[in-house]
């Protein structure tokens, strides 16, 4: 018999066990072992092994994955305890971390009793599950019980009742809510049947200590009128179930997205531990040795971007960000997961010989589903923003968007396959350096009579100002470089720009897929920038910002890289820039985030603060901002394509901004700036919104406003002509 | 079906042209290949891709820096070139002593077909087709905009845009074809094109090497920019009726059109 002699206790397998030898208790831990089994037998049958055959023989290049292994645990352990990033969702994310807690809660509760029944009593016939502690755990294991109840609950509710458009629904997703839920409930019915069957008469030692057991002895109260015998019988039956459902659990994992318990965590310690989510690096010597480029089936992934999909459990936060779902576009993120990991299935019936030997079959061999176009279709690839609120939003740490890129490589490099109008985007960046095809000779004209010094007569200079092609070269964001040259000259800033001399950065083309038109622009500016000398740069545009600071690294250019708005705050807050004048006809105003500038590069607050400190119009914020803001439509070459499939991203985040009751909406980006300005005269909103950028806001506040110059008045009537 | 297509480097349409006396300033320009002539590779590729048979063969007339042309059309898909890299005879050059290089280089080779671009869009002579046709005794077809061959590459039917319309032109091959826009949307090279273009042979000759003597017929005596555009002008007035007044007064006095 178990805990005999302790009476603030209870007797582990009451009413189980039998006088003499314990044959439940030896049939429990065959079934156990049963069970695991079974989860391994499941995870065979449910095609993981065949998954990771895939994966074992994928080719593709990644990034260090087990460096600093004791910081990633670390890492991962707090992500997992602590749900990090699932906690972002208020909702799924406290049932998420009611279930997880009350899991933990009960599986710790679990393992005590087995330690104590199981392996202490029976060698040392020590009995530590007694007094305050028992009464502690009790306690702990029927609030959590009763928390994971909660959480299965809210679950339900969502399931049932509150359907989001994204959340996926397939069979299992109800099953594994009403198994666990059942597996709850006769926990609780079992405690509470021995609880009514031992506890409730005042003479048992326990009976003080019943309410430790809140849950069991309120439940308990239903069976205040059934006998002994009744309890007895009930409870044994209900004990097994219990059992048998706890033990089937764990064979269902193996079989269903429950199996994220597991892979999720592997994959949180994997996780990139790069500043952005990587995408391949294609070393330039590549472009002359190799024969393929980009990515057309599966195994050119890495083994990292196909196991991606194991940590999946479709959760479809991805797909709730996504800009290209919430406007009706054929592309939800977690599907182009999903269908890579059912797509490693399929081809396996390829690739697997007889032996179970993986091989990775030549185009002209292989007949089965193509990777693109079966798999993920094209107006899938091509919808996709870049905007990464996908893999900042994956709990998992998948990286869904740059999984697209490749293929995108892939398109544009192998099969000079992608939308029609990018062709003259393609040539104006190789002949024109820039992706309006405008002639390279007027870079610098948007200076004229500014005064600007040039790199090449001034010699050098502490930062150089990299004005970018949409301040070069269009005329809404030549507004934009005009009011930063006037506000760095005014806050006395040593600074220069190139003028002719500067390049395109390459953003777009690296976005769209073409690598080697990216490169060709990125070594041609990192030549000019080392030829004088550069070390401190600063961007107008955030795409700029992200592949000079970032990406340029890759080929051997190393810069410290600012955005205007972190020089623009520091200026301010040094007091080098006051914001006195009253900017008039402001209203309530709005900020919004760019992606490249706040997801990829952490930059929220400083445009912020800057908007704070013009003393004018109150800021308020949109439905979705910070590391949740919708993108402007414009990334990953969005900018130079069509937009035919749904509705348009740039109206739908003009929306946002009616709706947040701003009349002003400011950007820091140029793409978003063009993109919202659009947006308004589109929806015939002119009379109630206006974009405008940070910049020109700071220079109005400044009194360097383009009315009041003399130069800027040229400029303008320039631009006019 | 073997195709010859003959190309020509220009200056990219947004680049800065700066006359210097008879020429340019080519110094800063940005070339690229005669933007017609993409339409007549594409077209000696597509009937190459077509029959799944043939070569196509590049043929150009101009300086080292040509080369670049050459090799974008090689990258597109070509499969041979040849450079006739001749400064001093390009530098003179009219269409005439163009027509003649070319003739020169192709007269040996075994053809089809030959795809020139309608005109190149810096001297825009459009001359050279129907010269190079002459040169070589053969027929020309000029401003093509759909081209179909006959299976036993006997004949090719042919639609050319003529003003305001369409005519469809039967010729026996081979023969001249020039190119208009609409005629197909150029490639995109690939990456692997590029790189294979790099390895792909050019033959490069000398237009004493071709025998080619006769020089040019003309000679380019100044060349001049259009004027720069001038400022608009704001018609002010007190309200439409006086705006409309001064508008008509201006176009009257001024400009001389009413």
């Amino acid at each position: 018999m178990h805990g005999s002699g302790a009476e603030i206790s209870r007797e582990v397998f009451w009413n189980i066990l039998g006088p003499g030898f314990p044959t439940e208790q030896v049939l429990l831990y065959v079934l156990v072992v049963i069970a695991f089994l079974l989860f391994f037998h499941g995870l065979a049958r449910s095609g993981f092994f065949t998954r990771m055959k895939a994966v074992t023989s994928a080719q593709g290049p990644d990034v260090e994955r087990v460096n600093n292994a004791w910081d990633r645990f670390m890492y991962m352990v707090v992500d997992v305890f602590g749900h990090r990033k699932i906690l972002r969702e208020p909702y799924q994310g406290v049932f998420h971390f009611f279930i997880f807690w009350g899991f933990i809660a009960l599986a710790i509760t679990t393992a005590i009793v087995f330690l104590q029944a199981d392996v202490i009593w029976p060698i040392w016939h020590v009995w530590f599950m007694q007094g305050g502690f028992y009464l502690g755990l009790s306690l702990f294991a029927d609030v959590f019980g009763l928390v994971a109840i909660v959480g299965i609950l809210m679950a339900m509710a969502r399931r049932y009742f509150m359907k989001p458009k994204w959340l996926d629904e397939k069979g299992e997703d109800k099953v594994i809510l009403w198994f666990i839920l059942a597996i709850l409930v006769t926990g609780f019915v079992v405690e509470a049947l021995r609880i009514q069957a031992t506890e409730t008469d005042p003479a048992s030692p326990m009976n003080p200590y019943i309410w430790f057991s809140p849950v069991g002895r309120t439940v308990a109260f239903l069976f205040s009128g059934m006998s002994m015998d009744a309890l007895r019988d009930t409870h044994v039956v209900l004990w097994w179930t219990h059992v048998l459902g706890a033990l089937g659990f764990i064979v269902f994992i193996a079989y269903s997205k429950l199996l994220h318990i597991v892979m999720t965590p592997v994959n949180i310690f994997l996780r990139p531990d790069t500043p952005q989510p990587p995408i391949k690096a294609m070393p330039p010597e590549m472009f002359e040795n190799a024969e393929t480029f980009g990515i057309h089936k599966l195994e050119e992934y890495s083994w990292k971007d196909l196991f991606d999909s194991e940590a999946c459990m479709r959760c479809g936060r991805c797909v709730e960000v996504c800009p290209a779902f919430n406007t009706d576009k054929p592309l939800l993120p977690r599907d182009v997961i999903q269908n890579i990991r059912t797509y490693m299935e399929k081809k396996a019936k390829f690739a697997l010989d007889a032996d179970g030997n993986y091989h990775i079959l030549p185009d002209e061999e292989y007949t089965g589903p193509a990777l693109i176009g079966d798999t993920i279709e094209k107006d899938t690839i091509w919808a996709c923003t870049t905007c990464m609120a996908c893999v900042e939003a994956c709990p998992a740490y998948i990286l869904q968007f740059p999984k697209l890129i490749d293929l995108r490589r892939y398109l544009v490099m192998m099969e000079s396959d992608f939308p029609a109008e990018v062709l003259d985007v393609f040539k104006g960046m190789e002949n024109n350096s820039n992706p309006w095809s405008i002639g390279a000779h007027v870079r610098a004209d948007w200076a004229k009579g500014l005064d600007v010094p040039l790199l090449s007569e001034k010699g050098e200079a502490e930062y150089l100002f990299y004005v970018g092609c949409a301040g070069a070269f269009d005329d809404l964001n030549k507004k934009v470089a005009v009011a930063l040259v006037k506000i760095f000259k005014a806050a006395g800033l040593d600074f220069a720009i190139l003028g002719t001399e500067e390049g395109c950065c390459g953003d777009s083309a690296k976005k769209i897929g073409n690598e080697y038109v990216y490169q060709a622009l990125a070594m041609a500016n990192i030549e000019t920038f080392k030829a004088y000398n550069v070390s401190k740069i600063i961007t107008m545009c955030p795409h700029g910002y992200t592949v000079l600071k970032n990406d340029y690294k890759e080929l051997g250019g190393n810069f410290q890289v600012f955005h205007y708005t972190e020089i623009l705050d520091k200026l301010i807050k040094q007091g080098k820039i006051t914001l006195k004048q009253p900017i008039e006809n402001l209203g309530v105003i709005t900020y919004h985030d760019s992606c490249y500038l706040g997801r990829y590069n952490k930059i929220y607050d400083q445009p912020r603060d800057i908007l704070k400190a013009l003393n004018s119009g109150s800021l308020v914020e949109m439905k979705s901002h910070h590391a949740k803001s919708f993108c402007c439509g414009a990334g990953g070459g969005r900018m130079w394509m069509e937009e035919d499939l749904g509705t348009r991203i740039n109206q739908k985040r003009t929306k946002e901004v009616e709706a947040s009751g701003a009349k002003t909406v400011c950007t820091a980006c140029p793409f978003c700036y063009t993109m919202l300005s659009d947006g308004i005269k589109e929806l015939e909103l002119s009379e109630k919104l206006q974009a405008i950028d940070i910049a020109q806001l700071v220079a109005k506040a400044a009194g360097l406003d383009q009315k009041t110059d003399k130069a800027g008045n040229e400029n303008d009537q320039e631009a006019a002509n | 079906m073997n195709t010859v297509v003959c190309i020509k480097q220009v200056p990219d349409t947004e680049t800065l042209i700066k006359v210097q006396g008879a020429g340019i300033v080519t110094e800063g320009i940005k070339w690229v290949m005669n933007p017609y002539d993409e339409f007549a590779v594409e077209e000696a590729l597509r009937q190459k891709e077509k029959m799944k048979a043939g070569n196509v063969t590049i043929v150009s007339l101009g300086p080292d820096r040509a080369i670049e042309a050459v090799r974008t059309g090689l990258a597109m898909g070509a499969d041979t070139a040849v450079h006739i890299n001749d400064a001093a005879y390009y530098d003179k050059a009219d269409p005439y002593a163009t027509a003649a290089a070319l003739a020169a280089a192709i007269k040996g080779m075994q053809y089809d077909a030959i795809f020139v671009g309608k005109q190149a869009i810096d001297d825009d002579a459009a001359q050279v087709p129907a010269m190079l046709a002459e040169m070589l005794g053969i027929p020309v077809v000029t401003m093509v905009i759909k081209f179909e061959v006959a299976a036993d590459k006997s004949k090719a039917t042919v639609t050319r845009e003529i003003e305001g319309g369409q005519a469809v032109v039967e010729v026996p091959l081979p023969a001249v074809f020039s190119a208009q826009k609409g005629l197909n949307e150029p490639r995109y090279a690939s990456l692997p094109g590029i790189m294979k273009a790099k390895k792909k042979p050019v033959d490069v000759k000398k237009a004493a090497d071709l025998g080619v003597s006769e020089g040019p017929k003309t000679a380019i005596k100044e060349m001049s920019l259009p004027p720069a555009r001038q400022a608009g002008k704001v018609i002010t007035g007190d309200d439409a009726a006086a705006k409309a007044k001064e508008l008509a007064r201006i176009l009257h006095e001024e400009v001389k059109i009413v």
